[in-house]
């Protein structure tokens, strides 16, 4: 049975709709930080957003979700993997929206931008999955500057932004930056094995 | 001392971004260049531009010269932000450029001097009779193609721009260039970014084999506008602005180091 980590909702049940956290974890336990932070979003604030998947295919994410139980139709997924895959956009989910390239920075931003434009919900959130992921097409000051774009963007307009790091595979220039523009801190990044 | 700065006062785009990039919008009754290269937006960005105006109740008119207004009509309405009421209520007049040469009994491959005036007077007549406060005439780089004398082209974009701000119409002029980097002209002709009193660049960013679309306002009289880069994003909604990353927006030059 996939265990999920309680104390994370604890910790988010204290950030405000203008908080960005830094949401740390390891690389054995990302979708199970992932999910214990998702699944409050959605069921216990009841909290409307957009994924944005750099990692992987959203279609691979939202199987994922699903194999655990949680439906994820309502909140609207960004894939910057599967335009560069032939084939990769003919996808059986109607709420994944796809960008050319994690290189486009600011198309990211802006389609998010749009969404949360046409989404129903009032109270939003942000995930961005993950750091790392941009860090590979990314020049460290760009994703800096990036980030701090971003971070601001949506603390401006009271939208909760959530952004999933690796920190032992993330530029030590971003990471100092990342810690610098984030509002909380939730780190899962050592696993601890009882 | 003044306790207050004089303000023009502003017509507002409407457009997601680009009212604060203006400092709250275009001064009334200028004359705008909007020139950019091909699939950057400008057809769009116009369209938008007179959309905005219709919802808050003004009269507008788009002149095409690029493309027939069926076609253009056929590729907005994918648009949200676009509705064939406001064009079947009369609140977007749509017109022919090919369609008022004949009205005009234009049918000549140069233009003279009275061929011009009788052009100028027949936009301004549009524009008086219907009360248009918002023009886009897309392209002004097809339009001008008939006038081959650069005074003329320069006399019939003042004299036009003059009439229009006149009747207090803000306006759009649409061209056509092939470059948008800093050492392009941002007009074909060469005398449209002398006369008119706003130019905005779009054009497109090449960041490691892709193609960023950008905007940029280089100039603007009256209001103290950025004139930052800016990335934009062509959705249904409409036309999205953010501003262009620092450390990405020359492209792969601007890498390294």
């Amino acid at each position: 049975m996939f265990e999920l980590d309680q104390r994370i909702a604890e910790q988010l049940s204290e950030v405000s709709l203008n908080s960005a956290i830094q949401l740390r974890s390891g690389t054995s336990n990302s979708f199970m930080v992932t999910a214990s932070t998702m699944l409050p979003l959605m069921q216990m604030f009841e909290m409307g957003g957009v994924y944005i998947s750099a990692s992987r295919g959203a279609v691979e994410i939202i199987q994922a979700f699903e194999s655990i139980g949680v439906d994820v139709s309502h909140i609207q997924f960004i894939d910057l993997v599967s335009s560069g895959i032939l084939g990769g956009t003919d996808v059986p989910y109607q709420n994944i929206h796809f960008v050319d390239s994690p290189i486009m920075l600011e198309s990211i931003l802006l389609r998010t931008l749009y969404i949360l434009r046409t989404t129903p919900t009032e109270r939003n959130f942000v995930f961005l999955d993950s750091v790392n992921a941009l860090s590979i097409y990314n020049e460290g000051r760009m994703l800096a500057e990036y980030l701090h774009t971003f971070i601001n963007t949506f603390r401006q307009r009271e939208i909760l932004s959530v952004i999933l790091n690796i920190p032992d595979q993330t530029p030590p220039l971003v990471l100092s930056n990342l810690d610098l523009y984030c509002t909380d801190l939730i780190d899962r990044g050592q696993v601890v094995i009882n | 001392m003044p306790s207050s700065v004089y303000q023009r006062d502003r017509c507002i785009t409407g457009i997601h971004g680009m009212d604060e990039i203006l400092r709250g919008g275009i001064p009334y009754g200028s004359t705008v260049l909007a020139a950019g290269t091909c699939g950057s937006g400008k057809t769009t960005l116009g369209m938008e531009f007179l959309v905005r105006g219709a919802l808050a109740g003004e009269a507008c008119a788009h002149f095409t010269a690029t493309e027939p207004s069926v076609k253009l009509l056929e590729n907005i309405r994918q648009y949200a932000f676009f509705d064939m009421n406001m064009v079947d209520t009369g609140l977007i007049n749509v017109f022919d450029v090919d369609v008022l040469y004949s009205w005009l009994g234009l049918d000549k491959a140069s233009f003279d001097l009275d061929d011009v005036h009788a052009l100028i007077k027949a936009i301004v007549d549009i524009v008086n009779t219907i009360g248009v406060t918002r023009l886009v005439i897309d392209s002004v780089t097809t339009l001008c193609y008939k006038i081959k004398s650069e005074q003329l082209i320069r006399d019939f974009l003042f004299t036009l721009g003059k009439k229009l701000a006149t009747l207090g119409c803000t306006t759009i002029l649409i061209s056509e260039i092939t470059s948008a980097t800093e050492n392009a002209h941002w007009s074909s002709f060469g005398v449209e970014e002398a006369i008119a009193d706003g130019i905005i660049v779009m054009g497109d960013v090449e960041r490691m084999g892709h193609l960023l679309r950008f905007l940029q306002v280089v100039k603007m009289r009256g209001t103290a506008h950025s004139r930052a880069k800016h990335a934009i994003e062509l959705t249904p909604l409409g036309v999205m602005l953010t501003p262009m990353l620092k450390w990405g927006s020359a492209g792969e030059a601007n890498w390294g180091g």
